[in-house]
This record gives structure tokens, C-alpha cells and sequence, in this order.
């Protein structure tokens, strides 16, 4: 939406961005229309796909004021099925913008206060004798739910951050020599303070790979604080989220969003973009074959939030910066005396990488 | 870190940017008019104003392709170089004679041509008096230092940034006058220069930028106004010296101003004959002369006559001028009666380069109006000679006598000579035997003086003789004296003095009294006419000696024995016209034409040295025709890039052409007009692009057909196939031409213009291929500033 908004959107693009001004008849509708869904994972047309994501939209930024980009994104790794990374400063709505996504889907949510001294089977759970049944019997931990918050996930040891992350590559829970599959959807938002705090340990290069894309909040700006301060006034505005999608339409949409065609082209430049992360001179790790692949899905994603049923090169544009960001290591020459600022310089070489990368069209010649 | 990232790529930084390219036109401009102003003063040297116009095209051309190369971003240290060789084109182009590849890239024989026009140049300087009439030769050099110049100012004000340096080269042809002419420059030129000089100071304390110089090698900012004081002061400086340089440098010699020692006519005036060989072998041939006669017949020119013959060659008789014999009246030449049929002629003399104390003029001349100095007559020689001035710079008019004597007057005068024309008759004791028998053998059988006469020149301007000045037999065959002749009727080749020296001296061998006459053919007419006659040129390859015969009662009979050379005066014409081929006979012996024209030295020698007036117009009809085929060649770009849109069109309007054709020619119709696309935009950013513009973005029906031919494109280029309706769309035309229409109303009339006659699109591709594709920037800006993220 932030990039297709106005005139330029598809066809279908012109209504949402109408309704988007609207109130909540728009939730109302897609749980009125759709009761079916309530009970399995059917089909999900790109429309309705669209529809849902408005209204879970909406939803989540009548609780997050002007994050637009920053829960468009969010929305995006939900719906291809990756794992979010908020990192942010302290109070800008991390948390909250994980609580708000998982309000509005009626799935399972469970969140987890990761701290120092968290062990890995309090997140994956453990095995305990029943001395009725003389055995042992597995209860599952909170990781065992749709959407799991990993709160300040950088302040739990590495061992349990390791428990944690194998969890969300392998979407399985072995206890004991027993795997426990995990429902669809599964996704962990966590949220991480970016610059080394007191009693945090880093995620390394190779578990941040794990998730599909990292965003950050920024702060809000003064309208949005404003408005902030005269909502937020007397309530948690998170009472009064409704969830507008099952966790069944959520799947639903989610088998859509797969379903989205990405031509060759698109897949070229995907590639071209992630190759150029390897080659490039300020950068000295670049993005992993595991990047494009969830370049592609999140693109996928994005196109059918879109209600479109093809991947745009625009959509990987819009998508880089997220998704490959975490998964660079600067040079440190290039990092130079910046070293506190390491995101940004990334973002900016990521987006000087989409500058220079030529767009593949897929028509051959020119006439 | 506090911003949100993963936003939407229109917060795409820019590409990096280049610094600002220092093209600066206004200078370049100011450097033109100082640079011309300071030509103006050689105004004072040179005669016309012809010269001037062709500088400005060097100076223009030069300035702006080394303001065109900065714009195209070449590197500092280039341009100089390069402008160098845009300059060598040019002169290629004007100078070359048509000798460069596509007239253009100087050869070998541009090179030939070059030090050829050089030299001619040089010649020419020397030779001519001031204002001096401007050869090619001379036009060539000024080019060259003009073309050079504007490269050092050019180097000097915009590539160094030392705009006050930029008035140091003007002083070059402020200078040159001072040097010459008595007066100096004018003072017109000199302010005009000055005014132009601290304008230019100006123009560049304006165009300075404000605190960007610290990269430069400029003066810190705020050193400014010490820095104008500075320049002022040269300027001054440079004025004041221009001016007591020209005033009190004394006249540079004689030289320039023509003294007879620099003089490519007779050095000494001791052996003529001698040097008139040395002028004749000439490479390159040095304006004598030009006039406009009322004569039918154009007359010979005269300098004076010889009939001593004393060792190697042939000398004046000495005569002391007669300071009586001023020439507002001369006598009529000796021996000449009222039985001679004769017409009065007028003949306006202007003098080129000639440079000696005799006068030139058609024989038998009766008075000379319009003279400078003291001239005076002598009634033997028929010189007219000053002793205290030259000829360099005269003008004067002439009337002449044209004398028509009959075949029977001629043959009848048998009567006796008059006292004093002994000498005239006189061969020296030592003469070869072979000149009196080769003379009698010849006139065997001629009943008369005149006969005889005619016979000999006859037997010389036969087949059995050549013509070629390169032609010494040995050492000191120059000359015409009596041993040389032996060897020349022995030899057969030689020149105008020898064919003249051995008619006279054969004659004096059969009793006719004879003498030699040195001076110019007539020359070559040119298309100029003034008061209804055609103005002549004679330059230094017309000088001639011709021989005079003595026939009582007609007097002194000039003969022309040389082959090839000038023409056979009517009375002198062989009666059955077997042995010279020339059209004669009584019928038409008065509209002979100018044999000149078909002599093969003569052609030659003109063919390279057309004059001031007919080199101008060859030189600017051979720009003209350059300019039509430059043109023609920028027609094709425009007439290709219309030919690809129509054909594009064609087959949207049928059907066989999908989105992505549509969008082709949309993008390439921006490029055209100027909208910054590299292959690194995806067509949104395009279209975002687009909608920045004036009349695009803020025109519903335009938006929503941009807005349509997108997501046909996206559709066509990115969507599953075989996808739905994106080929032989019907609504695809109208929408391109809709926003194609939009784009260009959007676009200044010079975006315009540009787009119909160098359509960008074509080369764009290639360019880019080269890396050297223009910025994107501006279609990054205009969607980026919207989207500024806001926590930042």
C-alpha cells in the first residue's frame, strides 16, 4: 500500500486505497462474507486476500500510529510465513506492533519474555513424569502457538536463542528424541534493542539469517505522538482489537500468497540484486541463497496484499532493504567511524545496490 | 537506525552525484568579443574587413567546442588537446583546399598545403606594405594565431580560473600594429578591448559560485574583492603597455614597410634578369599589382628596358633622371609618327607588392596621375623612376598609348635610324657564332626587317622550343647574356629571358637595333568589376622580359617570342597563323582571348593563389556546402526516431504489438524529452517520474492513461502467461498517445526541439553501453521528496 498508494495502484489497488480512509465495516465485512472459512483452510481468492489485509491493517495502526511501512512489512513476513525481527530503541512500539498483528488474527498467541536466565525447555517446553499414567508426558511450551512474541530476544543466552531459532527454521519441536510439528501459521515477531545494552548477547550473522526480514520502527512523528497522547489516554488501546481473520483464513491466504507468479524476470533481478550483496565493496558478508528464496516468498506476499497475482521488480525493491538487511556485515572499512550507525549504512548500500541494478523486462529486443 | 526502514524504494538516494560541470557559457561569450575586439585593431594593417568575419568563425567555433567538450565532461586536461584538434578540422575544412578526408581530417597533402599557405603567408607579410591586402597565405596565419589564442584564453580563463591571465594573449594582436604602422592599433580597438577586457572580469566575479572555490585553485572566498582589484590592475597594466608599445615602437625597419632589399622584385636593380628567374621559380606566387584598363588589349607592364649587353647578362643604359621630365606629361616615344594608328587608354594601378623605385605602367604611357613622391621620365629607357620614393602602396592612373602600327607600315620602314641607337645594335666581340647563323638560316628569305622579325619570334615559339624555368643548363644559365644564349639555341629550354635575349641579340645580329624590356604580363582577370571594367591581378609569376625591335617611324616594337607566355601583339602575328596554334588571323585578332587562361604555369600559379575575394567566398561556399551535409546528417536521428515511433504505432493499431511496445516508444518519447531513464528503473519509477512532470500528473484523463499502459505493461512483462488481453489492447494507442501528447506539452520549447531533431532515445542505449549515460537523478528526486521518511 505505502508504494502502490493513489492513482498508480492496479485496478484494484483504487478501491482499497478508498476503503482505507473507511471505518471498520471493511473487518466486518471480510468475517460476514466469509463465515465458512471459519472452519477450514479453503481457498482464498487475491481479493479477498487484499480485503483481509486491509482490515488486519487497520487494526494494527489504530493501536500504531503512523508505522504504515514498518506494519505493511510486518503483514508481509506474516503472510509468506517468515519470521519478523523488530529491532528498535526502547518504547517505540515493538511490542506492541507484535501484540496488535496477533490480536488480529484469532489464532493462538503466546509471548515470551526472553532474559538472561531462560532456559531453552521453558521456550519448547518439557517432558514430565505423570505419576498417574507412569510416564513421561510431554507439555508443550509457549513456542507451541500461531504467532509466537519473542520479547528482547537478544537478552536470553545463547543456547535458549538457539533452541528458539531451530524451532523456527525447522517449524518443529524436538524434546527427548520426539518431534512435535508445529501448527501453521507459525510465525515469531521478536524484538531485540539494537545497540549493545547492558546483559544482552547479539544475535550472530547465522541466526539472524533465520528471519525473513528485520524492520524498525523509527519514531513516531509529532502528529502521530499527539494523537498518540489522546487515544492512549486511559486505556490499552490493545482492548479494543477484535481479531478479523481466522487462523484458517489466514492459511487460506497464506496458500494464496504461494500462489503468486513471479516471472522469470522478476526472479532474475531478485537474484542479481542478492548476488550484487556478495560482490559489493562495503559489504563483507553478503545476503545467503536463503535471502532470495524469502526475497521471493515476501515478494510473493507483498503482490497478493496487493491483490496481484504477478511479482512486480518493485516489489523486491520495496522488500530489499527489510529482508536482506540483517543478513549483511559491513566492511569496516567502509563502516569507517559510523560503527553505531552499521543499519543505516547497510540500508544505504542496499538501496545504492537497486540503483545500479539493472531491471530485467522479460521482453526481448526493442522493436 | 531511527528511521524506518524498509520503506518504499521511491526514498532511493539519488546516484551519486557529480560535481557541477563548469560550463560557463557567458564567459566563453565574453571571451569571443574580447578576443575579437583585439583582432578589430589589426583593422589599421589589413586592408577589408572580409578577414575579420572569417576570425570569428575560428574564434567562435574554437570557444564553443571547448565549452561544448567541459559540458560533455571530459577531463580538465583534455580539453586544450582536444580543442586543438577541433581547430585543426577547421582549418582542414577552410584551408585545405579540399585536400582533407571529407574535407575535414587533415592528410598529407593538408600538410603540404598548410606550409605552403604558411609560407605564402609569410611572403605576403613581407612583401606588402600596410593595410595589406589579405591573401589566403595571410588569412591562413591569422586563423592559426586566432585558433590558438582563443585555445590559451580559453585555457587560461575557464580551465585554470585565472580570467585576468585570459587578457595577456589579446595583447598579441593589439601588439602587432604598434609593431608596423607608425600610428599603432587604432584607439577604438584598443577601448573597445579594455571594455571588453574588464567585462569579462565581471562576468566571471558574478558567475564565481559563492563558497565552492575552496576545491579550486582560486582564491579563497572572501579574498574577492582583493583578487578584482588585482585583475583590474593587470588590465591596466596590459592596456597602458598595449598603447606605449604601439605608439613608440619606431617603425620596424624597411623591411615591412618595403625596402628594396626585402623586396621580391629586382633585389639590387644590378642583374634584373638574374633575380627575374629567382621571382619566377617561386613556389608560391606574391601579389605584384592589379588594375582596370579601358585598353582592349591588356597592356604589358613596363618596368624598364636593357640594352647593354655586358658579361653574363643585359643592363640598363645609365641615365640620370631629367628633373624636368615630370610625368604629368611624357613625350611621345621616339621614333613614333602621326602614320601610326593609335587609341588613348586609361589604367588604374593599384599596387600590391611590388616594391622598388620604378613604376610599372603600360607602354607607351603619356602621363601618370595620383602619384606619392617625385617621378620622373626618361625618354630613352621609357622608365619612370623616383629617387625618393617607392612604389609600395601607389595608386595611380595611367594613360597610355595603344598602338596599332599596320604589317605594311612595319615592312615599309626601311629609312635610316636615328642618331644614338648604336648601342642598341652593339653584340659583344666574344658572341657565339651560332647566334648570327641560327639567325640568318631562320630569316632566309624575309624581304624585310619585319619579316625577319617575325620569322625569329616564329622560329622561338615553335615546337622545337620549351618553355620551363627550372631550366639552368649549368650554373649561371640565369641571365642573358651572349654565351647563355649560345647554349639556349643549342639547348633549347629556358625562360622569357632567355627567348627575349636571344631574339634581340639575333636581331642586332642582322642589323636591327633591339633591347629588352622587363616587366609584368598582363595577369589574370577576376570577376570584380568596377565602373564597368574588370579589375586584374598580376602577381609575381607574371614577371616577363620581352623584346623591343626599332622600325623607322614606328619606333620601339615589342615582340613576343617566349612560348606560352602573354600574347602576340596583332602586327606581330605570323600572316598564314601556321606556327603558334593560337586563334589569329585577320578576322578576330582583337578579341584574342587571355591566353593566360590556358597556359598550363599560369593556371597553376593562380590556382593557388586565389586572392582575398575569391578565397573568401570559395572558403565560405565550401562552409555552406559542409553546413548543408552536417544538416542532411542531423536530419537522419530525428527521421529514424519518427520512422521507429510510426512503425511502433502501426502495429499497436493492428494488434501485433503487446504493452510492452507501447511502453518502449513511451519511454523512449520521455527520454527524448528529456526525462532522465536508465535501464535500472522499473517502469513504476518511470511512470512516478512522468507524473512529476507539468501536465501529467496533474490531468485526470492523462494519470489514469499512464496509469492504464502501466499495468498493461506490468501485466504483459511480469504476469503468468499467456496473459489476459495485453496484446491488441485497443485502448493501448490512444493511451500512448494521450501521455505522449502530455509529455511533450510538459516540455520547453527547447526540450522540444530536441526531442524532434536529436532524439536522445536513439543514442541513449549506446551510451549508456559506454557508461557514460546521464544522471537519473531528477526522476529519483521528483518521487523522493514526498516519501522523506518521517522519524528521521
Amino acid at each position: 500500500m505505502n508504494t502502490f498508494q493513489g492513482k498508480l495502484g492496479t485496478g484494484t489497488d483504487l478501491t482499497s486505497g478508498a476503503a482505507s480512509t473507511g471505518t471498520t465495516s471493511v473487518r466486518e465485512s471480510v468475517s460476514d462474507r466469509h463465515p465458512e472459512h471459519a472452519e477450514g483452510d479453503t481457498i482464498v481468492s487475491l481479493d479477498d486476500v487484499q480485503r483481509a489485509a486491509l482490515a488486519i491493517m487497520r487494526n494494527v495502526e489504530s493501536v500504531i500510529d503512523g508505522k504504515h511501512s514498518a506494519v505493511q512489512i510486518a503483514l508481509t513476513v506474516l503472510l509468506a510465513e517468515g519470521h519478523l525481527l523488530i529491532e528498535d530503541v526502547p518504547g517505540v512500539g515493538k511490542t506492541m506492533l507484535a501484540k496488535a498483528l496477533a490480536k488480529s488474527v484469532d489464532s493462538s498467541v503466546s509471548r515470551i519474555q526472553f532474559t538472561p536466565d531462560l532456559l531453552p525447555s521453558d521456550v519448547t517446553g518439557v517432558s514430565v513424569y505423570n505419576q498417574a499414567e507412569r510416564r513421561f508426558e510431554f507439555k508443550p511450551g509457549p513456542i507451541f502457538a500461531n504467532i509466537v512474541i519473542g520479547d528482547e530476544i537478544n537478552r536470553a543466552s545463547p543456547k535458549t536463542q538457539s533452541a528458539l531459532l531451530e524451532c523456527m527454521e525447522e517449524r518443529q519441536v524436538t524434546v527427548d528424541g520426539h518431534s512435535y510439528r508445529l501448527d501453521r501459521p507459525f510465525t515469531v515477531v521478536a524484538t531485540q534493542n539494537p545497540i549493545e545494552m547492558e546483559g544482552t548477547y547479539a544475535l550472530p550473522e547465522a541466526q539472524r539469517d533465520r528471519f525473513m526480514a528485520r524492520i524498525s520502527m523509527g519514531y513516531p512523528d509529532s502528529q502521530s505522538e499527539l494523537a498518540m497522547l489522546d487515544s492512549r489516554d486511559l486505556t490499552s488501546p490493545l482492548v479494543q482489537i477484535d481479531p478479523v481473520v481466522t487462523a484458517a483464513q489466514l492459511r487460506g491466504m497464506m496458500t494464496a500468497a504461494r500462489g503468486v507468479y513471479a516471472s522469470g524476470a522478476v526472479k532474475e533481478y531478485a537474484v542479481a540484486v542478492v548476488r550484487a550483496t556478495r560482490e559489493d565493496r562495503d559489504l563483507r558478508l553478503g545476503a545467503s541463497p536463503r535471502a532470495t528464496l524469502q526475497l521471493i516468498r515476501a515478494a510473493k506476499a507483498q503482490a497478493a496484499l496487493h491483490g496481484r497475482e504477478y511479482v512486480l521488480p518493485d516489489d523486491i525493491d520495496a522488500l530489499a532493504v527489510a529482508v536482506l538487511g540483517h543478513r549483511l556485515v559491513p566492511t569496516t572499512r567502509a563502516l569507517g567511524h559510523r560503527s553505531q550507525d552499521s543499519a543505516l549504512l547497510i540500508e544505504e548500500t542496499v538501496r545504492r545496490i537497486l540503483a545500479a541494478t539493472p531491471v530485467p523486462t522479460g521482453v526481448q529486443g526493442r522493436l | 537506525m531511527i528511521t524506518v526502514t524498509g520503506t518504499s524504494r521511491a526514498a532511493r538516494p539519488a546516484r551519486r552525484t557529480r560535481p557541477p560541470v563548469p560550463v560557463r557559457w557567458p564567459l566563453s561569450l565574453m571571451l569571443l568579443v574580447l578576443l575579437l575586439a583585439g583582432c578589430s585593431a589589426l583593422g589599421s594593417v589589413l586592408a577589408g574587413s572580409a578577414w575579420w568575419w572569417v576570425l570569428l568563425i575560428v574564434a567562435t567555433v574554437v570557444l564553443a567546442s571547448a565549452a561544448g567538450i567541459r559540458r560533455a565532461r571530459a577531463p580538465a586536461a583534455l580539453v586544450p588537446v582536444l580543442t586543438m584538434g577541433v581547430l585543426v578540422l577547421l582549418l582542414t575544412l577552410l584551408f585545405g583546399s579540399g585536400t582533407g578526408l571529407l574535407w575535414l581530417l587533415p592528410t598529407g597533402d593538408t600538410l603540404t598545403v598548410f606550409a605552403d599557405q604558411a609560407e605564402a603567408g609569410i611572403v605576403s607579410i613581407q612583401t606588402q606594405d600596410t593595410p595589406a591586402e589579405v591573401f589566403d597565405g595571410i588569412l591562413f596565419l591569422l586563423a592559426v594565431g586566432v585558433g590558438v589564442l582563443a585555445i590559451l584564453m580559453d585555457t587560461l580563463a575557464i580551465g585554470l580560473r585565472w580570467p585576468a591571465l585570459a587578457g595577456i594573449p589579446v595583447l598579441v594582436p593589439i601588439a602587432v600594429p604598434g609593431v608596423v604602422e607608425p600610428d599603432g592599433a587604432g584607439w577604438t580597438a584598443l577601448v573597445a578591448t579594455a571594455v571588453a577586457y574588464l567585462v569579462l572580469l565581471r562576468v566571471e566575479v558574478h558567475l564565481r559560485p559563492p563558497a565552492v572555490d575552496t576545491a579550486g585553485p582560486v582564491a579563497p572566498v572572501g579574498s574577492d574583492g582583493v583578487a578584482l582589484r588585482g585583475t583590474v590592475a593587470i588590465a591596466a597594466l596590459g592596456i597602458v603597455a598595449a598603447l606605449v608599445v604601439s605608439s613608440s615602437v619606431p617603425q620596424y625597419g624597411g623591411a615591412a614597410s618595403g625596402g628594396r632589399s626585402s623586396s621580391a622584385l629586382f633585389g639590387s636593380g644590378i642583374t634584373p634578369m638574374i633575380d627575374l628567374g629567382d621571382d619566377l621559380r617561386r613556389p608560391q606566387a606574391g601579389p605584384a599589382l592589379h588594375y582596370r584598363t579601358s585598353a582592349e588589349e591588356q597592356p604589358y607592364f613596363a618596368l624598364l628596358t636593357l640594352d647593354d649587353i655586358r658579361g653574363a647578362t643585359w643592363l640598363p643604359r645609365a641615365v640620370e633622371p631629367d628633373p624636368e621630365n615630370t610625368v604629368t606629361d611624357i613625350e611621345i616615344p621616339p621614333g613614333l609618327t602621326q602614320e601610326v594608328a593609335r587609341t588613348t587608354v586609361t589604367t588604374v594601378v593599384g599596387i600590391d607588392g611590388v616594391a622598388t623605385d620604378l613604376l610599372p605602367v603600360p607602354v607607351p604611357a603619356t602621363s601618370v596621375a595620383g602619384l606619392t613622391g617625385d617621378w620622373f621620365w626618361n625618354n630613352n629607357t621609357r622608365s619612370i623612376s623616383s629617387a625618393d620614393s617607392t612604389t609600395v602602396g601607389q595608386r595611380y592612373s595611367v594613360t597610355s598609348l595603344e598602338l596599332q602600327p599596320t604589317r605594311e607600315q612595319l615592312r615599309q620602314a626601311d629609312g635610316r635610324y636615328p642618331i644614338g641607337i648604336e648601342p642598341s645594335l652593339v653584340l659583344p666581340a666574344d658572341t657565339p657564332a651560332v647566334i648570327g647563323e641560327t639567325a640568318r638560316t631562320v630569316t632566309a628569305g624575309a624581304t624585310s626587317n619585319y619579316d625577319a622579325a617575325v620569322a625569329l619570334q616564329d622560329y622561338l615559339r615553335g615546337s622545337d622550343f620549351t618553355y620551363d624555368t627550372e631550366a639552368p643548363v649549368d650554373e649561371g644559365y640565369d641571365g642573358g647574356g651572349a654565351d647563355v644564349i649560345g647554349t639556349f639555341l643549342e639547348a633549347k629550354r629556358g625562360y622569357c629571358v632567355h627567348f627575349a635575349s636571344a631574339m634581340a641579340m639575333m636581331s642586332r645580329s642582322l642589323g636591327i637595333p633591339s633591347r629588352i624590356t622587363l616587366g609584368y604580363l598582363p595577369g589574370t582577370r577576376t570577376s570584380t568589376v568596377i565602373d564597368g571594367l574588370n579589375r586584374y591581378n598580376v602577381d609575381s609569376h607574371d614577371l616577363h622580359a620581352w623584346p623591343e625591335l626599332y622600325f623607322t617611324g614606328v619606333g620601339w616594337v615589342p615582340f613576343e617570342p617566349t612560348p606560352g607566355r602573354g600574347s602576340i601583339p596583332d602586327y606581330a602575328q605570323p600572316e598564314n597563323s601556321a606556327v603558334s596554334g593560337q586563334p589569329t588571323g585577320a578576322a578576330a585578332p582583337q578579341v584574342a582571348p587571355q591566353q593566360n587562361d590556358a597556359d598550363g604555369l599560369q593556371t597553376d600559379s593562380l590556382s593557388t593563389d586565389t586572392t582575398t575575394d575569391d578565397g573568401v567566398g570559395e572558403i565560405l561556399l565550401r562552409i555552406g556546402l559542409v553546413a548543408v551535409g552536417l544538416l542532411i546528417l542531423l536530419l537522419v536521428p530525428g527521421v529514424w526516431r519518427r520512422w521507429r515511433a510510426r512503425r511502433r504505432r502501426l502495429r499497436l493499431a493492428d494488434g501485433r504489438a503487446d504493452a510492452a511496445v507501447a511502453w518502449q516508444e513511451l519511454t523512449d518519447t520521455a527520454v527524448d524529452h528529456g526525462v532522465g531513464v536508465s535501464d535500472t528503473l522499473t517502469a513504476r519509477e518511470l511512470s512516478e517520474g512522468l507524473l512529476a512532470r507539468r501536465g501529467v500528473g496533474d490531468t485526470p484523463e492523462v494519470t489514469a492513461a499512464l496509469d492504464r499502459l502501466l499495468v498493461a505493461t506490468e501485466r504483459t512483462r511480469y504476469a503468468r502467461r499467456p496473459a489476459p488481453a495485453a496484446a491488441g489492447d485497443p485502448r493501448l494507442l490512444p493511451d500512448l498517445d494521450t501521455v505522449t501528447r502530455a509529455v511533450r506539452g510538459g516540455s520547453s520549447r527547447l526540450d522540444r526541439l530536441r526531442a524532434v531533431l536529436v532524439p536522445a532515445s536513439l543514442s541513449s542505449p549506446v551510451l549508456r553501453r559506454m557508461g557514460l549515460a546521464g544522471d537519473t537523478a531528477d526522476v529519483r528526486e521528483g518521487a523522493a521528496d514526498e516519501r522523506t521518511p518521517t522519524g528521521a
